[in-house]
């Protein structure tokens, strides 16, 4: 179905990549038009729409080309941002740490290997819904060592990083810029590549996938773990964005069921859905926090019944529900 | 060491009970509606709440409160089910219902925050300090009042699920949903009624947990995760092992909090999840093929 309407549309798909090209041209440009960039509410909001875009691309590439549900987004996104303050507290690579790729590079390693030890009896032993509450356990047992070990983590009142070396809005505002387009990229080209192929076959049939001699181990660990690296980085930027990181505020929740919500809210398992979401979803949490400003969970709870409720395939899919005629 | 060990054990398995009952829902609702209710936690703060504002604003015995609270957890449990999982319990695709969970989680959680603050909250009546003394463990009128209520209530879903027409078509429709649904069951009123039971069963919990504890909004999801591992426990499923599940979980807290050093009592229990998730995907006890 998705190669007819490829090749169907394929004349069509000049016109996308325009478009994608214009809006990040766009993007890039956009700091120079507002007048007063550091105290810029709409520099902020791009900025954490790029951070959500990054950690949900992570959460699409394993749950929605993969379909194995993964509850463990948090956990790499904490482990990514505590990488950060603990190598550049500890002075560990000896390099700038502000916007450091080494040290970004590293704080999407470490997820990576922890993906891998736990993906691999995870994935091997683990389907559906058990597969969800292991990740899920994980993430729960990380959060603990992060209170406990209070020698390298700062315990519950977490890690402060030094924060004088702050002096603009905007790298943080490229940076983001930056991780979002690497993460739809990432995802883009690997999905569109034999890997890509192989997990969806995995999605549709993991029994039918490994008798046609797909090894669905490998395949299912390896977008673990390539989500793990998303996650890693967008925790990264996010603790050298906070300065002061502790499992409250990078293994929250939120940073769980926020991607998800985003990837299903837009679309799962397509390029552009959570994209979409995390705009929508950032702009609606926004302005729920600017009007209502203690109510505005309740509403985030409303809107993620409705859009289940109304439109279970997500922005993405309302298209095709109105040019398609039932 | 070990003259505290009964004590432990016994303390543990009071505790567990709350456990039991909540998983014994989860157990029911995933049964039929193959959903883990992640809600069931808040669910069960909402109707502990519930219990203290009986207690507090028209002086309602908790126990005897359950005679309003009951009902009313009946009705949320089917408008629930009908306005909200009815379409998505038919979706193949189980992340729409389990995302509506979460919905509900958010949507709960965070209107309880608004309405009781954050601050955490008690049922103090004059029993609350009684305390009995049998072989010399000190057992509180609550606790185990807590134990004879989850014991009530997981006897009376059994007696339900073997004795009523409708609790035989629950059983079948967890064993298989299609030929339930060929045999001319209705399977939206089965769900709805596994649903329902679960919502109950949280709100016989919630009101155990309101003599016994303290409790705060934010409270609901690491009990619904507690659940949920007595669930594994027991086996995902299995609604006698549910409850076993919750006891032994329970016992696992108690004795991980007495002779580890203080912290790591979470990580043991979720370890011990990951442990049996890993190596006995199917429950501690036995029969993977005993569901409901």
């Amino acid at each position: 179905m998705q190669q007819i309407k490829n090749y169907v549309t394929a004349d069509k798909r000049y016109i996308k990549v325009i478009i994608g090209l214009v809006l990040v041209i766009a993007l890039a440009v956009l700091p120079f038009f507002i007048q007063d960039v550091e105290r810029s509410y709409f520099i902020y909001f791009l900025f954490l729409v790029f951070v959500y875009i990054t950690v949900a691309q992570s959460w699409n590439l394993v749950a929605g080309y993969a379909g194995q549900i993964s509850l463990g987004t948090h956990a790499f996104f904490g482990l990514g941002a505590y990488t950060t303050a603990i190598v550049w507290l500890h002075d560990l690579t000896k390099t700038g740490y502000y916007f450091d790729p080494v040290l970004m590079l590293l704080s999407g390693l470490v997820p990576v290997v922890l993906a891998i030890i736990i993906g691999i009896p995870l994935l091997s032993r683990l389907r559906g819904d058990s597969f969800a509450f292991g990740t899920l356990g994980v993430g729960f047992i990380l959060t603990v060592v992060f209170v406990k070990l209070r020698t390298v983590t700062g315990g519950a009142d977490g890690l402060h990083i030094p924060s004088l070396v702050y002096s603009s809005k905007l790298p943080y505002y490229y940076t983001g810029l930056v991780l979002a387009l690497f993460s739809i990229g990432t995802v883009y080209f690997i999905t569109r590549s034999r890997i890509g192929l192989a997990l969806r076959a995995i999605r549709e049939d993991e029994t039918s996938a490994a008798s046609h001699g797909v090894p669905i181990l490998y395949y299912k660990v390896f977008a673990f773990a390539a989500a793990a690296f998303l996650a890693g980085l967008g925790g990264s930027l996010y603790a050298i964005y906070l300065f002061h990181i502790n499992p409250d505020s990078v293994m929250n929740l939120n940073w769980l069921f926020y991607p998800i919500l985003m990837c299903v809210l837009g679309g799962n398992g397509t390029i552009l859905g959570p994209v979409i979401g995390a705009v929508f979803a950032t702009a609606l949490f926004s302005f729920g926090n600017i009007y209502f400003a203690r109510m505005h969970p309740v509403f985030s709870g409303l809107l993620i019944i409705l859009v289940m409720k109304f439109m279970p395939g997500g922005l993405v899919g309302l298209k095709d529900k109105i040019f398609t005629r039932r | 060491m070990i003259g505290v060990l009964p004590q432990v054990v016994v303390n543990g398995i009071l505790f567990g009970t709350m456990y039991g009952i909540a998983a014994v829902g989860l157990s029911l609702i995933f049964g039929t509606m193959r959903l883990i209710f992640l809600a069931q936690g808040t669910m069960i703060v909402l109707f502990a709440y519930l219990c203290f504002w009986f207690f507090t604003l028209l002086g309602l015995d908790p126990y005897l409160s359950l005679v309003l609270v009951v009902p009313i957890a009946a009705l949320i449990g089917m408008g629930f089910y009908y306005g909200i999982f009815k379409e998505a319990a038919a979706l193949e695709d189980k992340n729409v219902s389990l995302l509506l969970a979460v919905g509900i989680m958010y949507l709960v959680e965070n209107l309880m925050l608004v309405l009781w603050t954050p601050n955490p909250r008690s049922v103090v009546t004059e029993y609350t300090g009684l305390v009995f003394r049998p072989f010399g463990i000190p057992i509180t009128f609550t606790r185990l009042m807590a134990l004879v209520l989850a014991v009530i209530s997981a006897g009376a879903v059994f007696l339900f699920l073997k004795k009523t027409l409708i609790g035989t078509a629950v059983r079948a429709a967890s064993e298989d949903m299609t030929s339930t649904t060929l045999m001319g069951i209705n399977p939206n009123w089965v769900n709805a009624v596994a649903f329902t039971i679960g919502i109950i069963l949280a709100a016989v919990a919630g009101v155990a947990m309101s003599t016994v504890y303290s409790f705060d909004p934010n409270y609901g999801f690491v009990f619904a995760i507690k659940a949920l591992i007595a669930l594994t426990l027991g086996g995902i499923g299995n609604v006698y092992g549910a409850l076993l599940g919750g006891l032994l979980l329970g016992v696992i807290e108690s004795s991980a909090a007495f002779y580890i050093p203080g912290g790591w009592t979470e990580a043991v229990s979720y370890g011990v999840f990951l442990l049996v998730l890993i190596f006995r995907p199917y429950g501690l006890f036995g029969g993977s093929i005993k569901k409901a």
